[in-house]
């Protein structure tokens, strides 16, 4: 048995509505958050789920972490169902809410460490070798004694992995981790969990709306759309169903124009660069620039793939998302 | 034992981060004390008014005022996450992050907020009850001591009992049910003073439904010598025991409630 076994989870929220002006009491209509889901992780794995809002990402999530109960179906997480084993299984895990925090606001950190320390019965010298571990790779040492309310967000979610890894979880699970951050917190975060992965072997489950959180972590990517399991594998593999459209750039020399093209491409023009969108399958690279070639000398050309985000974007219009 | 250490833990943190906002707090202690002063003066000016209220002297006013006082404000003292955080804690997901910890979800609530500011309304408690017990003239002994002890603290345990069918309802609704209000702070207001003042529904409100006239009435009746019904004296020490009761009833539809819990956002 895999250590994450989900086998045909579903979860209905029923939302009450004011009805429009007028109408008598309230509508009741029935959310499905999730339907017939099945998945399995192994231990050690690194899993990216995506998925757009209300996808089901977060309800899978709060299934798997306990706090939620599903309405069909099955989970367990290293043979413990989550919502009825809650204390011995969240003993195990780690969760992350990107947008909300599990620290305390008004006291220095580590004051909130040492309160986790209680929570988790952290035994006294595993855990002062754990925090200094995390506080050197997270970087937290100077912030040990600022209250987190003082933090920026950068400084606040690398304080919140640190207070969810203090009792060294087997499984972690991150929501949104990366939201709101800047470039280089975000850059960071990500070396962070690849080395956690692989040299603590932290079974890693993480939900996002950022494809380069994806792309750079996950060598294993879930897409839910509607409650449902839409794909599950690589991430080129699923790309590359999408990735259909090609971007060339080209600059003569002597301010000479493109030849007439094939009507799969579509010509447009920057300054004196002129932008090709084309399909390979139906006009070939080597094709499109030997038209190129004759209409004058190439000063400069470049070709490159859609945004991640492009393809995405267009993956969700194809499942009607 | 575990589960004490880590309340004691948790309280001396949330003191520490109260003490952070050093006005603020200074101003709504304040301000607390003179609104709890001012109740034990409507109490002082209803005794000078008719002098006695069916059987009660003054001063017997004043001693069931100042039992009422120091267990409803001991209760949300220590209890605040479950008298009034609770609401906003299931609103803001706060909640979601006590469930991933593996310790036990009523523990968590208790130890997740404290309301030190209540101090002073724990005072004019506490003066009510050395100036009523004075002016009634009780003679203390150790049983009479261990029955105002029982009756506060068991006092306490009803109190949450009660604030907690506001935290069942809320887990269902989201919302805070103010209605709920009428039992508890309600409970308080009309039980400070004895129940036996009353007409016959509200009698049997705090007798069977928020049982604040068998917890601390029944045994402070009985210390001040003009027992309750006539009620004999071990009553005192059983009917305090409906306190824990509810907490203990209420506990168990937490439970029941929990599991229908849906979680916000994302």
């Amino acid at each position: 048995m895999s250590y994450i076994t989900v086998t045909d989870l579903g979860k209905t929220f029923t939302v009450r509505k004011k009805r429009e002006k007028g109408g008598p009491g309230r509508e009741k209509t029935l959310v499905r958050a999730l339907s017939q889901v099945s998945f399995q992780v192994e231990k050690g794995e690194l899993v990216g789920c995506i998925g757009p809002n209300g996808a089901g990402k977060s309800t899978t999530v709060k299934i798997l972490s306990g706090i939620l109960v599903p309405d069909e179906g099955s989970a367990t997480v290293d043979g413990r169902v989550p919502w009825k084993e809650r204390r011995e299984h969240v003993r195990r895990i780690g969760v992350v809410f990107g947008q909300r925090t599990q620290l305390w606001w008004d006291v220095p950190i580590i004051d909130s460490f040492r309160l986790l320390k209680e929570i988790y019965l952290v035994p006294g010298p595993a855990f002062e070798k754990r925090l200094s571990e995390l506080t050197e790779a997270l970087e937290l040492g100077g912030l040990l004694r600022t209250p987190l309310r003082l933090m920026s967000l950068g400084q606040r979610m690398r304080a919140e992995l640190c207070g969810s890894l203090l009792h060294s979880p087997e499984l972690l699970f991150l929501d949104e981790p990366t939201i709101g951050l800047d470039a280089p917190s975000k850059l960071a975060l990500r070396d962070f969990l690849r080395r956690e992965n692989r040299e603590k072997g932290t079974t890693i489950l993480l939900t996002t709306h950022d494809m380069e959180d994806i792309a750079a972590l996950c060598p294993r990517v879930m897409v839910l759309g509607h409650g449902r399991k839409l794909y599950d594998g690589a991430l080129t593999g699923l790309l590359s169903r999408y990735d259909t459209l090609r971007i060339a750039h080209v600059r003569y020399a002597d301010g000479a124009r493109p030849p007439a093209l094939p009507p799969d491409c579509a010509l447009s023009r920057e300054g004196d660069t002129w932008q090709i969108l084309y399909h390979p399958a139906q006009t070939p690279t080597a094709g499109l620039l030997t038209l190129l070639q004759s209409a004058g000398a190439i000063q400069e050309l470049t070709l490159q793939g859609q945004n991640v985000d492009h393809l995405i974007a267009a993956m969700y219009e194809e499942m009607a998302l | 034992m575990r589960t004490l250490k880590l309340y004691l833990h948790s309280m001396g943190m949330l003191l520490r981060a109260h003490t952070q906002y050093r006005a603020s707090f200074a101003l709504q202690t304040l301000a607390q004390l003179v609104m709890e002063g001012g109740e034990m003066m409507a109490v002082l000016l209803v005794v000078n008014r008719f002098e006695r209220l069916g059987h009660w002297s003054g001063g017997n006013l004043l001693f069931f005022f100042g039992v009422m006082s120091l267990t409803f404000y001991l209760t949300e003292f220590l209890g605040r996450g479950v008298t009034g955080a609770f609401p906003s804690m299931v609103r803001s997901g706060q909640l979601d992050t006590l469930l991933v910890r593996p310790r036990g979800l009523m523990t968590q609530v208790l130890c997740a907020e404290i309301d030190p500011r209540r101090i002073g309304c724990l005072a004019v408690g506490l003066t009510a009850l050395i100036l009523g017990s004075r002016a009634s003239g009780i003679r203390w002994t150790l049983p009479k001591a261990l029955a105002l002890l029982e009756a506060v603290g068991l006092g306490t345990l009803l109190t949450l009992g009660l604030f907690l069918i506001e935290c069942v309802l809320c887990v269902y609704t989201v919302r805070s049910i103010e209605m709920v209000n009428a039992l508890t702070y309600g409970g308080r207001s009309a039980c400070q003073y004895p129940v036996d003042i009353y007409p016959r529904p509200l009698r049997i409100l705090f007798t069977a439904v928020a049982p604040y006239a068998l917890v601390l009435h029944v045994p402070a009746a009985w210390i001040l010598d003009k027992p309750l019904w006539n009620w004999p004296a071990w009553t005192a020490f059983v009917t305090p025991l409906a306190g824990p009761l509810v907490f203990l009833v209420m506990r168990g539809a937490f439970g029941v409630a929990m599991r229908h819990y849906r979680s916000t956002g994302s």
